[in-house]
């Protein structure tokens, strides 16, 4: 399959990339840009582990093509980070121990800052409904959620 | 050295009262037995924290595998010539270009190649692999492999296997029986000879998984001087270390499993697998690394599943509901291989003696070889079968008029007690764990209270903290110190995400008074860490830790030795706190842990902290040939309290409430604690018993996807309130235990019992799904 060249803003940053039309997100987002923070967890859009945020809501890079994510605002985990300070939310996960293998929590972060950022005070039904697109098999969700709901109170 | 519990005379020439050191230690806590942040937490919430799929060398090639199609067939011809010729084809491997070594975690069970050379034995093995330049050459390469096979017959059934006439999988095993394990202690027939009431039943368990957030995945790395450097997630680099060392014929020394963050195991990446055999040939062929990450698809395959059980238990007791007799037989499908084999077939028995006083019982485990993927521990193994005698035991509880939290206390184990197969139990709240969570669930409001359709249930378990691994089972740890009064302390732990490499450093930094952000840690790497057993068998904090604090209490003593003359007082009379070493009475009077450290390289004194823990067990015990004396150093117990609503009409049980409490001796982290108990609820727990298990057609898995097996998502989860009761043990780290098996050992019995309790039928065949419900409620209708 022929290459092409395509423009990809991430994390604010606007990136060249070289990739044959059938390349997933995650696929470029990880090969090509090395921001393995965006982890692929089946390939197939039922664990979630792969979520980035577009233009602001959360969607599954496994199943989105790198050329439909062109024009279009893609935050990863690593986009986070702002002047060295950590989101409230990623604060949260850190302090309320919400994080164990780790695996499915940028995920779980980019979903609930989306979440928090179009709901800021959401209640605990709307924060469990919000991650159940992202499969967790350490933590049985207690405390991802009880991280959600203290960010939403800061 | 044994710990910190023998006086260990000194380096310097002095003599101490460790036990009055271990005192001054315990009175004041500044991080242990605190909520503390866990020190991997901030590069895995900001996405720097990196996984083996995540890694990448210079010139890396990409490997992928050609498995089997068959369940049982001879190979009689691989041809790998057209693959060879395909451009950015670098290397490939078949059975031929092996040792042809077998392994197995015995020496009596090495029943695999781990790319066979004879015939393959499920659908998924693995027969060849490519490295290529990129991913998508690598799996073109694969279609070009052209195999010979002679299609065997198959088996699929593990009583069908145990059949005469049924296809022989292994040339070695009798009617295909891979392991049995006999049990037998006191008279079994005399106690159901005096026995009030004899009850039996038979429960079944069908397959599940582990399916780890993170896909399977290996690095390899050899270079000319002979090194082979290995990451992949896993729960124990010295057992794979020596895994390779034997199958790759290489010295142990020369094969380097290095760190690396690991997305779960629950038992799942204890084991050596082909992945990173194959990818270390083909390393070891192209001269270049090689990445090989697994699909989810292989991911459920080519790993490990749980077992499926079939349980036979026959009971008997005195009319208050005490133990006389038991008589339980297990038959497991094993799958092609041994895996643990001698391991997982005792397990289920021994869960059930570290519960309860039970003077006769009778025990035979058969691990029988089928025709399918190779199964291994989850989150330990027989829960199923507890889950049968804990459910038992209520139905039992009910035909002698007592209450199962009742009936539970009377049979208890105490501190003090011997088990059946005589290992002593030197801490146990085990009752105090019954008791809290019945009462903190309110069941004696609730229990049988509760209106048609909703319910609740106990269950309650006592679990080994580790069992004998020899040389493995034991832990070293060193601490050294920097100019700057900063700390290195390098361990042989392993962390899958339970937060094994925090406890540590927080056990570090209480005993040395610095702040956890002055401890750097290396740990789990087989060539720069010392022996430890790994993530496994439940002993990261009882053994790890312990190495850990014997080294941190030795670095201590070095460091206040030079600092008593610095200051000049006695040792006794010194502390640290925040880098400082000071007088305990008089505070102002101190020196700059820096400046000691220094002092101590001047005089030719480096401070080198040194610890080690070897758990007290008969190592004379084995699994199959042996099975008695001191099993494990300590064991942790718990009970669970599970709520349940069920919908009648559709048959779906839902887990609305979970109130359990868990004896893990001393809460180093309860935050971490914590979470391990809500895990449990979860994957092993709420998962494990309603929803998980694999489908078959024949030796073909039909669901070997996240879109087809279940697990539990955020809203099918109950409200969990853990409760963590501490029995301070003599022997634990600051009298620590176990956290990670409280929920998922108890879910299925107290789940079980609830749906009893909610609309009056026993179902005992899990997972509990819609249909068995369904049908269970129309069969008491017609009954």
């Amino acid at each position: 399959m022929e290459k092409q060249l395509v423009q990809l803003t991430v994390n604010g940053e606007e990136h060249d990339v070289v990739i044959r039309p059938n390349q997933t997100l995650v696929e470029v987002l990880r090969e090509n840009l090395e921001l393995t923070g965006t982890k692929e967890g089946c390939g197939e859009g039922a664990c979630g582990t792969c979520t980035v945020l577009l233009n602001g809501k959360p969607v599954r890079s496994c199943l989105t093509l790198a050329v439909e994510a062109q024009g279009k605002e893609i935050v990863t985990i690593e986009g986070l980070v702002s002047n060295g300070q950590l989101h409230p939310v990623q604060k949260a996960f850190i302090e309320h121990g919400a994080i164990q293998c780790g695996f499915c929590t940028p995920a779980m972060i980019l979903t609930a800052k989306a979440l928090l950022d179009e709901s800021p005070k959401p209640t605990e039904e709307e924060a469990r409904w919000a991650i159940s697109g992202v499969v967790c098999r350490c933590t049985g969700y207690a405390k991802i959620v009880e991280a959600i709901m203290a960010a939403a109170g800061e | 050295m044994h710990g910190i519990c023998q006086d260990r005379g000194s380096h310097h020439g002095r003599s101490r009262g460790v036990t009055e050191r271990e005192n001054s230690i315990m009175a004041e806590h500044t991080l242990v037995g605190k909520r503390v942040a866990r020190i991997d937490s901030l590069g895995k919430a900001t996405g720097q924290a990196r996984y083996t799929a995540d890694l990448t060398l210079p010139r890396m090639l990409y490997g992928k595998v050609l498995r089997s199609p068959h369940a049982h067939a001879r190979i009689l011809h691989i041809d790998t010539s057209k693959a060879e010729k395909l451009r950015g084809v670098r290397a490939i491997v078949a059975g031929k270009d092996t040792a042809g070594e077998r392994w197995g975690v015995f020496r009596y069970t090495r029943d695999q190649q781990l790319l066979p050379v004879d015939k393959v034995r499920y659908i998924g093995e693995d027969v060849a692999a490519v490295a290529a330049e990129d991913e998508e050459t690598a799996m073109e390469a694969l279609e070009l492999i052209e195999v010979e096979y002679e299609v065997l017959p198959a088996v699929f059934d593990p009583l069908e296997a145990m059949q005469e006439g049924a296809p022989r999988i292994h040339d070695h095993a009798e009617n295909n029986i891979n392991i049995h394990v006999p049990i037998e202690v006191g008279d079994v027939e005399r106690g159901f000879r005096e026995s009030y009431y004899v009850r039996e039943d038979h429960f079944v368990n069908s397959e599940y998984t582990y399916c780890q957030a993170e896909p399977y995945a290996i690095v390899a790395n050899y270079d000319l001087a002979g090194n082979l450097e290995v990451w992949m997630p896993n729960a124990s680099p010295h057992t794979k270390a020596k895994a390779l060392s034997n199958l790759l014929r290489m010295p142990l020394s020369k094969v380097k499993v290095r760190n690396v963050y690991t997305g779960g195991a629950f038992g799942g990446r204890s084991d050596i697998f082909p992945g990173e055999f194959i990818a270390a040939l083909l390393s070891m062929k192209a001269g270049r690394p090689v990445r090989l990450v697994y699909t989810r698809e292989e991911s459920f395959t080519g790993v490990r599943q749980a077992h499926s059980m079939i349980v036979d238990l026959k009971t008997g007791v005195t009319r208050d509901g005490t133990f006389l007799a038991n008589e339980i037989k297990v038959v497991m499908d094993g799958g092609a291989y041994s895996s643990t084999g001698p391991i997982a077939t005792s397990v289920p028995f021994l869960v059930w003696e570290e519960t309860y006083r039970l003077p006769n019982v009778r025990f035979n485990g058969y691990r029988v070889y089928t025709n399918k993927p190779i199964r291994g521990m989850y989150r330990c193994h027989g829960r199923a079968f507890l889950g049968g005698l804990g459910m038992q035991l209520d139905m039992i509880a009910e035909e002698l008029g007592i209450d199962p939290v009742e009936m539970r206390l009377r049979n208890a184990l105490k501190t003090g007690d011997t088990q059946a197969t005589g290992s002593k139990i030197i801490s146990c709240g085990l009752s105090e764990a019954i008791q809290q969570a019945a009462e903190k669930s309110g069941w004696q409001e609730k229990r049988g209270k509760l209106p048609y359709g909703k319910g609740i249930g106990i269950g309650a378990n006592g679990m080994m903290v580790g069992f004998p691994m020899g040389i493995r089972g034991g832990s070293s740890a060193m601490i050294k110190f920097n100019e700057d009064g900063g700390a290195t302390l390098i361990s042989g732990v392993v962390d899958n995400g339970q937060g094994n490499d925090s406890m540590v450093v927080q056990v570090a930094a209480d005993v040395l008074g610095l702040r956890m952000e002055d401890i750097n840690l290396v740990s789990g790497d087989s060539e720069i860490t010392p022996l430890d057993q790994g993530a496994y068998s439940q002993t990261a904090a009882f053994v790890s830790a312990n190495a850990v604090k014997a080294a941190a209490i030795d670095a201590k003593e070095q460091i206040l030795d030079i600092a008593s003359d610095m200051l000049d007082a006695m040792v006794e009379e010194l502390d640290i706190k925040e880098g400082q070493v000071f007088v305990k009475v008089r505070p102002e009077r101190n020196v700059w842990l820096g400046k000691v450290i220094r002092t101590a390289l001047l005089q030719d004194t480096p401070i080198m902290g040194r610890g080690s823990y070897i758990p007290r067990i008969d190592q004379k015990r084995e699994w199959v040939s042996n099975p008695k004396g001191q099993h494990a150093g300590t064991f942790s117990f718990g009970a669970v309290v599970a709520e349940v609503e069920v919908d009648t009409e559709t048959g779906q049980v839902r887990v609305t409430q979970v109130t359990g409490a868990h004896d893990c001796g001393f809460a180093i982290n309860p935050m971490a604690v914590e979470g391990q108990l809500e895990g449990s609820v979860a994957s092993g727990g709420v998962g494990a018993t309603l929803l998980e298990e694999h489908y078959w057609d024949g030796g073909q898995m039909l669901n070997a996807n996240m879109l087809e097996y279940k697990v539990p998502l955020s809203v099918d989860m109950p409200q969990i309130t853990p409760i963590i009761v501490e029995s301070v043990d003599p022997e634990g780290p600051f009298g620590a235990k176990e956290a990670g098996l409280w929920g998922s050992m108890n879910m299925f019995q107290a789940i079980g019992n609830a749906i009893y309790d909610a609309i009056g039928v026993w179902i005992k065949d899990f997972p509990i799904t819609p249909d068995k419900v369904l049908k269970a409620l129309e069969e008491n209708k017609d009954s």
